[in-house]
C-alpha cells in the first residue's frame, strides 16, 4: 500500500462523487435526463464505496485509526453522510437531495485532502478519544443531511410561494417530505452532538489553558448545540416548522463545519511532516 | 345576429373575474335587465370560475353593434361603480361566425383553461337552463346552444380531448402531491358542496384519510359527504376545521372572503406551524390572498393553476385539431340552418305577395264578369288560384332555400327581394360579413 495508491483512490472517489453530481444536475435541468435521476444515487454508491477504500487505505497508510483522530473528519464525515442518504433515500423520499449530498462530500473530500492530515496529537490520546470523534462524526453526518434537506426544503418552499411551477428545482422532493427528513436527522444527530460535547469535556481544561482555537473550537460547538436544540425545542413547543427550522438547521450546521475547521487548522500547524510525502505524491500523479 | 360579450381567464385575472361573477340567486335579476333591452332578443349568462360571459342573439342582424353595447351596459352595471372603464381592457367582443364558433368551443371546452375538462359542459348546461327558465332563449340562440351541446358531445366522443385530462381537481391533487408527498394521512376539508367541491373530492378524496364538507347550509354539505364516504360539519365549526385539516378547497359561492388571514393565523399557532394547502377555486375567491404570505400556509386560486395546466395541453394538440375540426363542421351546418332562416321571412313574404295579388284579381273578377258564380264556383275558383301559385311558387321557393344555405345566397335573397320588391327583411349578408370581422383569437397574455 502506497500514498500513490492512496491518491489514486482519492481521484477516483472525486471523479465518481463529480459524476454523481453531473446527473444530478442533468435529472434536475432536464426531462431528457430522467433516467439520470435514477443513475445518480448507484454513481454516489460506487463514489462511496471508493471513499470507503480510499479512507481504509489513507489511515494504513498513516497507522492512524480514523476514529483515533480529527484527521480524517471531514472525509469520514462526508462518507457517513452518503452512506445515510443512500439508506435511507427511498424510505425518506428524498433521493433527489443526493443532488446536494453529492457535492457536499465531494468538497469534503476535497477540503480534507487540501488541508491535510497530521499524525494524532498524543496530547489528545484517550480512551475516551474514539467515542468522542466517532460520535462526533456521526452527529456531522447527520447534520449534513439535515443542512442537505433545509436547503432543498428552502428552494422547494421558496418556488412553491412563488407559484413558480418550472424551473430546475421542480423535482425536488415534496415539501413535507423535506421537512420530516430534515427534522429526523436532526433528532438522531443531536443525542450524538450531545454525546460528543459530553465525552469533550474530558479536555475542557484545554478551554483554560489552550489557545485561541480551543476557545474558539468550544464556544462553536456549544453554539451549534444549542442552535439545534433551539431548532427542536422550538418545533416542539412552537411550531417552528418549515422555513425557520430550514435556517436554523443551516446555522447550526454551519458552526459545526466550524469546528471540524477549527481542528483542522490546529490540527494542520503540525501535520507539515506528514503532509509533504502526501502533496508530492499527488505531483507526481498530476 | 348573436353576439359573445365577456372577459375569461385569458384575458383578465381572477382579481376582475370575480367582480363580475355572480351566484345563481341574482341569475334570474341580471336575465330580466339583458331581456329588457330592446337590442337583445335573446340572451344567456354563463359565470364560471374561468369565464363571465353573455350569450345574446340581436332582433336582427344590422342590430349586432347596437346589442353588443347593450350587453356591455349590463356588464358595466353589473361591475359596480368602476364598471366599464375597468372592464374595458379586459372584454372581448364575438359577432356572428365568430360568436357562434366561440360558443361551440367554450362547450366543448377547447377554451377551457383545462382542455378538455368535462365541467364546463354542464356549467353550460346549467347557464341554458337558467335561461330556459327565464325565458330569455328564442329559437337562435336556442338552437345554437343545442348545437353547442351535440359538439362538445361529438368532441368527447370522437376524439381523446378529454382522456386522461388534467381538470381542476386533478391539477389540486398535484399541487398536494408537491408538498405532502402523498395525501394519506392528510385530511381534506371542502369548502361549499357544489358540483367542482364534487369533483375535488372524488380526486383529492381517493387517498385522503378524512374528507369533511363544510357548507352552510349543512343539508347540501351532508348529501355531498355521503355520496363521497365523507363526513359533514357545521359552517360555524369552520374555523376549528381549520386546525385539523391539511387541504382545503375552497369552492364556494360567497361574494366575500370565507377564509381570512386572521383566521389561518390564529388556526396555524394550534396547528403548530403543520403545513396548510388552499385549492381556491372560486370565482369571486374564498380565501384572502395575505393568507399565502403566513408561513407554511399555501394559497392557490384558479389562475394559479393555469401554469400547471400549460403542461398537460401539449400533449393534446393533436387532440384539440380533431376538436377543432368538429366545431368548423358544425360551425357550417349552423350556418347553413341561420341562413335558411334569415331567408323564411322573404319566402313567407313572396307566398304572400303572389297570393295576394292573385287573389286581388280573383276578387275584381267575382264582382265584376264573374259576379253570376254561385258560393261554390267562387270557392273552387278561389281554391285553384291558391294552388295555381303554390305550385308556381314551390320551385322557386325551394331553390331560394337551398340557395340561401350556399355561401353566395345572400345575393339570390336580395335578388329576389328587389325583383319582387318585397318589404326589407334582416339581410342574411350581414351574418357572414361581420362573422370574420372579429376572427382574431383572444390575446394569449394578460393586459398589463
Amino acid at each position: 500500500m502506497t500514498p500513490v495508491l492512496v491518491e489514486v483512490l482519492l481521484v477516483a472517489t472525486a471523479v465518481t462523487y463529480a459524476t454523481a453530481c453531473g446527473l444530478f444536475v442533468a435529472f434536475l435541468a432536464n426531462d431528457r435526463y430522467a433516467r439520470a435521476g435514477a443513475v445518480a444515487p448507484r454513481v454516489l454508491l460506487v463514489g462511496t464505496i471508493l471513499h470507503a477504500v480510499h479512507i481504509t487505505a489513507s489511515s494504513y497508510v498513516l497507522h492512524v485509526c480514523p476514529v483515533e483522530g480529527i484527521h480524517f473528519a471531514l472525509s469520514v464525515a462526508s462518507l457517513l453522510a452518503c452512506v445515510i442518504y443512500l439508506a435511507l433515500r427511498r424510505r425518506y423520499r428524498i433521493d433527489v437531495v443526493g443532488a446536494f449530498v453529492a457535492p457536499l462530500a465531494l468538497t469534503f473530500l476535497l477540503a480534507s485532502s487540501l488541508v491535510g492530515l497530521g499524525p494524532p496529537d498524543a496530547h489528545y490520546q484517550s480512551a475516551i478519544l474514539p467515542i468522542h470523534v466517532a460520535v462526533n462524526l456521526l452527529g456531522d453526518a447527520l447534520f449534513m443531511l439535515a443542512f442537505a434537506a433545509a436547503v432543498a426544503y428552502l428552494l422547494q418552499e421558496r418556488r412553491l410561494k412563488q407559484k413558480n411551477f418550472e424551473g430546475f428545482f421542480r423535482k425536488l422532493p415534496p415539501l413535507d417530505a423535506l421537512d420530516r427528513a430534515e427534522h429526523r436527522f436532526l433528532l438522531a444527530g443531536f443525542p450524538l452532538l450531545t454525546a460528543g460535547i459530553l465525552t469533550g469535556v474530558y479536555w475542557a481544561h484545554d478551554v483554560e489553558t489552550g489557545g485561541a482555537t480551543s476557545v474558539a473550537r468550544a464556544v462553536f460547538g456549544y453554539t451549534t448545540w444549542l442552535l439545534f436544540a433551539g431548532v427542536l425545542l422550538l418545533r416542539a413547543a412552537a411550531g417552528w416548522r418549515g422555513r425557520r427550522a430550514a435556517y436554523g438547521t443551516i446555522a447550526g450546521f454551519s458552526f459545526a463545519v466550524l469546528v471540524l475547521l477549527v481542528y483542522l487548522i490546529r490540527s494542520e500547524t503540525s501535520a507539515a511532516p506528514l503532509v509533504a510525502p502526501m502533496v508530492t505524491a499527488r505531483v507526481a500523479l498530476l | 345576429m348573436i353576439v359573445v360579450v365577456g372577459l375569461s381567464h385569458r384575458t383578465a385575472p381572477v382579481e376582475v373575474r370575480e367582480k363580475l361573477a355572480l351566484s345563481a340567486d341574482v341569475l334570474p335579476e341580471l336575465l330580466a335587465r339583458l331581456s329588457a333591452r330592446p337590442e337583445l332578443s335573446e340572451s344567456m349568462f354563463l359565470s364560471t370560475c374561468n369565464r363571465v360571459e353573455v350569450f345574446a342573439a340581436a332582433p336582427h342582424a344590422e342590430g349586432l353593434l347596437a346589442a353588443t353595447r347593450a350587453v356591455r351596459d349590463v356588464l358595466a352595471q353589473q361591475g359596480g361603480a368602476t364598471g366599464d372603464e375597468a372592464m374595458a381592457p379586459y372584454l372581448y367582443e364575438r359577432t356572428g361566425q365568430a360568436a357562434v364558433r366561440h360558443i361551440f368551443r367554450v362547450a366543448a371546452s377547447l377554451d377551457s383553461m383545462v382542455m378538455g375538462e368535462p365541467q364546463i359542459l354542464g356549467q353550460v348546461k346549467d347557464a341554458y337552463d337558467a335561461a330556459s327558465a327565464a325565458g330569455t332563449l328564442g329559437s337562435v340562440l336556442g338552437r345554437c346552444m343545442t348545437r353547442a351541446f351535440t359538439v362538445a358531445k361529438r368532441v368527447r366522443t370522437d376524439t381523446q380531448l378529454g382522456a386522461g385530462t388534467v381538470s381542476i381537481s386533478s391539477v389540486a391533487v398535484e399541487l398536494a402531491t408537491r408538498i405532502f408527498g402523498d395525501l394519506a394521512g392528510h385530511s381534506v376539508l371542502l369548502l361549499g358542496a357544489g358540483e367542482m367541491a364534487e369533483a375535488a373530492a372524488r380526486s383529492l378524496g381517493k387517498g385522503a384519510r378524512h374528507v369533511r364538507v363544510c357548507n352552510r347550509s349543512f343539508d347540501r354539505a351532508a348529501t355531498l359527504a355521503g355520496a363521497i364516504g365523507g363526513d359533514a360539519v357545521q359552517w360555524d365549526a369552520l374555523a376549528d376545521e381549520l386546525t385539523r385539516a391539511d387541504v382545503v378547497v375552497a369552492s364556494t359561492s360567497s361574494r366575500s372572503y370565507v377564509v381570512t388571514h386572521d383566521v389561518v393565523r390564529r388556526a396555524m399557532k394550534e396547528r403548530k406551524g403543520r403545513t396548510l394547502l388552499f385549492v381556491d377555486i372560486a370565482v369571486p375567491r374564498n380565501v384572502e390572498p395575505s393568507v399565502h404570505g403566513i408561513d407554511n400556509v399555501y394559497v392557490y386560486n384558479v389562475d394559479d393553476l393555469e401554469q400547471q395546466v400549460a403542461l398537460g395541453l401539449k400533449s393534446r394538440a393533436s387532440e384539440a385539431e380533431a376538436a377543432e375540426k368538429i366545431v368548423a363542421a358544425e360551425l357550417l351546418d349552423f350556418e347553413s340552418w341561420q341562413r335558411g332562416l334569415t331567408v323564411a321571412p322573404v319566402i313567407v313574404a313572396l307566398r304572400t305577395r303572389t297570393h295576394d295579388l292573385l287573389l286581388a284579381e280573383v276578387e275584381r273578377a267575382l264582382t265584376g264578369r264573374l259576379k253570376h258564380l254561385p258560393d261554390a264556383d267562387r270557392a273552387t275558383l278561389r281554391q285553384v288560384i291558391d294552388g295555381a301559385a303554390n305550385k308556381l311558387l314551390h320551385l322557386p321557393t325551394t331553390r331560394l332555400r337551398e340557395g340561401a344555405s350556399s355561401p353566395d345566397g345572400a345575393d339570390l335573397v336580395r335578388a329576389v327581394v328587389h325583383l319582387f320588391d318585397l318589404p326589407e327583411s334582416p339581410s342574411p349578408a350581414l351574418v357572414t360579413v361581420t362573422a370574420g370581422a372579429d376572427e382574431a383569437p383572444p390575446p394569449d397574455r394578460l393586459p398589463h
